[in-house]
């Protein structure tokens, strides 16, 4: 198993108000699996990715990665998990403006301190995976939105993590874009072994899960999921 | 390295108006440091070159004339002395030349005017201090004068006297008995200070020990190879005149010159608070700029830190986009300083400093050697302006900034 979370739950504090966003959620993935979390605005989706890509703390509970607890993780620990075990695609793409699109997808090497041959390798093999390897020396802004997903599904996986977190990887394309990206992340699924979880609340990308669980008010339901409420 | 270099080389690319500005405010006050301590060290050069000549690089006299107890010219050092010192700044390599002075003062008196006047008496064109470069009417002093003076162009104009004019000096012996000695005037000298051209005669050694009526000086004075070795060298001559029994001191030009202590004190304090100002001036303008460029990065700091990069790696990536900043914006504060201050001394701008006659050029002396400290300022005042921003980037909360727009 690459994720467990434990009576995961996460309550924000809006003036003197308690807003819980996360209650109680018991969730489990296993290694190359593909999992779709679907769920409307304000449902906990993206407060579950943060608190399972170890980017935010939950109020109680606690984030198992290959089995090892994180809550009691410091900083630099944490750090060091994202950077060697988990691959991130977000909504927006969050590529860097002033690199190139083969430097963004080689970044995560080099804060792992590979060689540069090793680097040129890997990455332009990831790029050309998807379809990129042409486009590799152009900026973001030079790239479409879907070319510049596809960038940060090359920089999620180019350090053979264990397990790629996207939050609503689609959300900012078109629908045929957006098809081609989700099977872009289903093959690599596929062929690296590497688990998915992508949050969305696009009903439209379920259809490339293997599984789905919904999310609403907090909870999990249905799938496979172990829900504590 | 990467991190280090290539990121912070790019982001200076990515608001290039930004970073012309950046580069333009470090540069500009880089420059005016630059070319105000170009100044400074030409005026201090001028200054310390002038001291020297009208002191020599060391004295040595009795500690009586140094603690200005002249009243029964206890002070005077008899020819015996005077030949054991120069047998001894014979062993200092470094010593070019030595020569002796005798110092009075006395009553100017022509048919017109009379006026007090102080005489320095000294060898006529000896090696170490001979004041006849200085002469700019009529002639120098020469070794076989008795009774020919040089006056200072303030005096000749006061008392109306030309070369080959003739006027008498009064002044006591040492025995305190009242003396009178016509002088004819060989030669009328300009130092650009209407105080000591309107004071100060020159005359040879000689006839100045007949009119105080000693064979004694006041003072051995000492040439040096270099000006830098003065406190090394003053401190040798200390020495042997201790071990030889000579109860003499030293003292060096700066030791003499109050004034060029002064005006370096000055100069210090009013380049220190330029430094600061400036400086300061720097640190808030690049700080408002570098705030500003670095929080419209907060979305691409949460990203990097999200995917593994560390807050000190963070940190490192803002500041050595400042470095860059300010190295390149002090080079290119000092070649632009060092363009200014050759345009400067091209157009040869003259002033008329406070006691002087004429005016001198403004001149800047902008080398190498003293571009270092102003070049440093620039990149200090810059790095220091981009801690604050870069260390709060470095602690960004991850999904806050991630939530950023």
């Amino acid at each position: 198993m690459i994720l467990q979370t434990e009576n995961l739950t996460k309550v924000y504090r809006v003036g003197k108000e308690e807003v819980p966003a996360l209650r109680g959620v018991n969730f489990a993935l296993d290694t190359g699996e593909f999992v779709v979390i679907n769920g409307p605005s304000g449902s906990g989706k993206t407060t579950f990715l943060n608190l399972i890509a170890c980017i935010d703390k939950p109020t109680s509970g606690e984030v198992y990665i290959e089995g090892q607890p994180t809550s009691q993780l410091s900083e630099g620990q944490l750090a060091e998990l994202r950077k060697r075990k988990i691959g991130l695609v977000f909504q927006t793409f969050n590529l860097i403006p002033v690199l190139s699109a083969y430097e963004n997808a080689e970044y995560p090497l080099i804060l792992l301190g590979v060689g540069r041959k090793e680097r040129y390798r890997r990455t332009m093999a990831l790029l050309e995976e998807v379809g990129l390897k042409e486009l590799a020396h152009r900026r973001p802004d030079e790239l479409s939105g879907g070319q510049r997903q596809r960038v940060a599904i090359a920089r999620a996986l180019v350090t053979n993590p264990r397990l790629v977190l996207a939050d609503e990887p689609t959300a900012n394309l078109d629908s045929e874009t957006g098809k081609q990206v989700m099977a872009i992340m289903r093959r690599l699924n596929e062929e690296h072994r590497v688990a998915f979880l992508v949050v969305t609340h696009d009903p439209v990308v379920t259809q490339y899960a293997q599984r789905t669980v919904k999310i609403r008010d907090g909870q999990l339901f249905d799938g496979s999921a172990k829900n504590g409420a | 390295m990467e991190l280090k270099l290539l990121i912070p080389l790019r982001n200076l690319t990515r608001n290039r108006r930004r970073t012309l500005l950046s580069l333009a405010i470090i540069a500009l006050g880089t420059a005016m440091i630059y070319a105000v301590r170009g100044y400074v060290d030409e005026s201090m050069l001028s200054i310390r070159q002038g001291t020297v000549r009208q002191f020599g690089n060391l004295q040595i006299a009795s500690p009586l004339l140094w603690a200005e107890k002249t009243e029964n010219f206890g002070y005077l050092i008899s020819p015996e002395d005077v030949a054991r010192i120069v047998a001894l700044l014979q062993e200092i390599p470094e010593v070019t030349a030595h020569t002796v002075q005798l110092n009075l003062s006395g009553l100017a008196i022509t048919e017109r005017k009379t006026k007090v006047v102080r005489a320095t008496a000294l060898e006529p064109q000896n090696q170490a201090l001979d004041y006849n470069d200085l002469v700019v009417e009529g002639s120098g002093l020469n070794p076989d004068d008795r009774a020919k003076v040089l006056i200072g162009r303030a005096l000749s104009e006061e008392l109306q006297l030309q070369p080959g004019d003739f006027f008498s000096l009064t002044t006591t012996t040492v025995d305190g008995a009242y003396n009178v000695g016509p002088l004819q005037v060989a030669g009328i000298y300009a130092l650009n200070n209407a105080v000591v051209e309107g004071q100060l005669v020159f005359m040879p050694l000689g006839y100045g020990q007949i009119l105080l009526d000693t064979s004694g000086v006041a003072k051995v004075i000492v040439t040096l190879r270099s000006i830098d070795d003065t406190d090394r060298i003053a401190q040798i001559v200390q020495r042997k005149l201790t071990e030889a029994g000579l109860e003499f001191e030293v003292r060096t030009w700066v030791q003499l010159a109050e004034f060029y202590r002064q005006i370096k004190g000055f100069f210090d304090v009013l380049f220190g608070f330029l430094t600061i100002a400036v400086s300061v001036l720097v640190f808030f303008i690049v700080l408002q700029v570098l705030t500003l460029s670095f929080l419209e990065r907060t979305r691409e700091v949460g990203t990097i830190r999200a995917i593994g990069t560390k807050r000190y790696q963070v940190f490192l990536m803002f500041f050595m986009e400042s470095v860059f900043l300010g190295v390149l914006g002090g080079l290119l504060g000092i070649a632009g300083g060092w363009l200014i201050g050759q345009g400067f001394n091209a157009l040869g701008i003259g002033w008329t400093p406070p006691g002087a006659i004429e005016p001198v050029p403004v001149r800047l002396r902008l080398e190498l050697g003293n571009a270092l400290g102003p070049f440093l300022v620039g990149v200090f005042a810059t790095l220091l302006s981009a801690l604050y921003p870069a260390a709060h980037s470095a602690r960004l909360n991850v999904v806050e900034a991630l939530a950023s727009k």
